[in-house]
């Protein structure tokens, strides 16, 4: 990281922590916003971690963030302590998705996705049907919200915690196997990854992170069901945030995450009836096609052609 | 999806007969499709996979929820005679639209196999899928072979879709749940026969049917899930595979 980043970083974070002091009393509006992206931000770079670095689009992330929303949903009103009850979450969207990966992996490329979509339609069937333990249709309610300044701070540690994870896996040999997986899965076993293993280990983390976040959303809503955190939606949205911003990125996801939680509730408004997917179709159709790349990689030109220019410019003075 | 969708509008507005529908549906969802591989799919050829992939759930995206936009998510059935007579033979009671959606995609299986293998454009169809640059040096006109390839196939969904339509009630997010089915006969039947699809077509039909016996309907949808999931790890070469390896060995 240079010198220029590194700043731009310290600040962004300082600003995000100072953030909720300057605005708790006056603006709950925007200390909300804030949360939302750091969430979105959380679950886009979890989703990331497989589907961007290893190449591995999954359409069936809802699964994770539901069972580790359930568990907390499940144990907070049974008085378990919170520092209990979101690691247990983690871990069984863990234990889950080694469940899951066993048969899923054996899968590739497109028809691993579509696998996904099972994947995700199966476990919400399951929260639907198994009433005794998930309230069925009707959903579970927990009893009390921690403050919304602690929540906050729960999903920026979360947030932070994720993309600095991802940013170590990236530049680690582990981010390595899964880029080269991502490429060209047979040269990769070829030249002596183990790509279901690492396949599985990506899966594993990035479950991890969305038990986490499920516990959080359930915290901050008070409120879980089957048709929103295990909803087919809620895995578009890991989908398109980080092609947003820029898939296989490090910072991608956080953007993607910005842009789809202001546009989406900008949307919801003025075009109801699933008009906000109608808008994110064309937009990833749009990224696909011109700069798959994302807007890092609109970014990035524009970078490159103000480079080229400066010389230019300099030549003629 | 959308293939029901029309067949349903043009049997509201123009008071078309659904079973006409798929003479309108077929040519045009094959020029879709056709324009569809031209100016959206042809571009991404090059990339990574999943960006194509990616590309495709986009257009489903835009499609899926044009498809609300314009019909709502409420859903619709096609009501008229044809749909509710049944004629009865052997004692039993057979529902019409069953047996001629049954005969309609008999038929189509057969047609299609014959294509694939006695034609010189399924021929070249295959070869493409197999190795692109291959076929290409054997002088296949891929690029065409494409174009078509990708229109035969949204033509047949959308037909696949029509004939649905007299079956069952629909809405915009018919067609997830019917993709998954079909990959999941797809691996446990194998694709390269059409006893294959058959073959996994049935088991995955009995397999639903008679699930319910055993547990609520509303699990219906997981009974294709729980058998992908079983084939995926106990016989990963689909149903057909295993037989056909178990023979030679």
């Amino acid at each position: 990281m240079d010198r220029g980043r590194t700043i731009f970083v310290a600040v962004l974070l300082v600003a995000a922590i100072v953030a909720p002091f300057v605005f708790a009393e006056r603006a709950e509006f925007v200390i909300d916003s804030l949360f939302l992206i750091f969430l979105y931000g959380a679950m886009a770079t979890a989703w990331n971690v497989l589907g961007g670095f290893a190449g591995q689009v999954s359409f069936g992330h809802a699964a994770f963030l539901g069972i580790g929303a359930y568990t907390t949903a499940i144990l907070q009103p049974l008085g378990v302590s919170l520092w209990i009850a979101v690691p247990v979450g983690a871990l069984l969207a863990g234990l889950y998705s080694l469940v899951i990966g066993i048969p899923a992996f054996r899968l590739r490329g497109p028809y691993f996705s579509i696998a996904t979509i099972g994947i995700g339609e199966a476990t919400r069937l399951i929260a639907l049907n198994w009433t005794s333990l998930t309230g069925g249709a009707s959903g579970l309610t927990l009893s009390a919200a921690p403050p919304i300044v602690a929540q906050y701070f729960a999903a920026l540690a979360l947030c932070v915690g994720a993309v600095a994870l991802a940013a170590w896996i990236r530049s680690s040999r582990f981010g390595f196997a899964l880029a080269a997986i991502r490429q060209d899965p047979d040269a990769a076993e070829t030249l002596g990854v183990a790509t279901t293993v690492a396949k599985t280990q990506a899966l594993f983390i990035s479950a991890c992170i969305l038990g986490i976040a499920g516990s959080v959303y359930a915290l901050h809503y008070l409120f879980v069901s089957p048709g929103s955190v295990f909803g087919f939606g809620t895995s578009i949205g890991f989908v398109i945030m980080p092609i947003i911003g820029g898939l296989g990125t490090v910072s991608g996801p956080l953007i993607g995450a910005v842009l789809y939680s202001f546009v989406r509730d900008q949307l919801a408004v003025s075009l109801p009836n699933n008009g906000d997917l109608l808008v994110f179709g064309v937009l990833l159709i749009a990224i696909v096609v011109y700069e798959p790349r994302g807007i890092l990689g609109i970014v990035d030109r524009l970078r490159r052609a103000r480079r080229r220019r400066a010389p230019a410019a300099g030549e003629a003075a | 999806m959308l293939g029901a969708y029309i067949t349903w509008w043009l049997f509201t507005t123009f008071h078309l007969h659904p079973l006409l529908a798929p003479l309108i549906i077929v040519p045009a969802f094959f020029l879709i499709g056709w324009g569809l591989e031209r100016t959206l799919v042809r571009r991404v050829l090059g990339a990574e996979p999943i960006i194509s992939l990616l590309m495709l759930f986009g257009v489903w995206l835009v499609l899926q929820s044009l498809a609300y936009v314009i019909w709502t998510g409420d859903s619709r059935t096609i009501e008229m005679p044809f749909i509710e007579s049944t004629v009865s033979a052997l004692g039993m009671q057979f529902a019409v639209p069953r047996i001629y959606v049954f005969v309609m995609a008999g038929l189509i299986l057969i047609a299609l196999q014959l294509f694939l293998t006695r034609t010189y454009l399924g021929r070249a169809i295959r070869a493409t899928a197999q190795d692109r640059d291959a076929a290409r040096l054997v002088g296949v006109d891929v690029d065409r072979v494409m174009g078509i390839a990708f229109g035969l196939g949204i033509a047949l969904a959308g037909f696949g879709g029509s004939l649905l339509s007299l079956l069952f009630s629909f809405t915009p997010d018919f067609g997830r749940e019917l993709s998954l089915k079909s990959f999941c006969i797809v691996v446990l039947g194998g694709l390269d026969s059409i006893v294959g699809v058959a073959f996994g077509a049935i088991s995955l039909a009995l397999a639903e049917s008679f699930g319910v016996r055993y547990m609520p309907a509303s699990l219906q949808n997981l009974i294709s899930f729980v058998v992908l999931v079983v084939v995926l790890i106990a016989l990963p070469k689909g149903i057909v595979g295993t037989l056909r390896a178990l023979r030679r060995g």
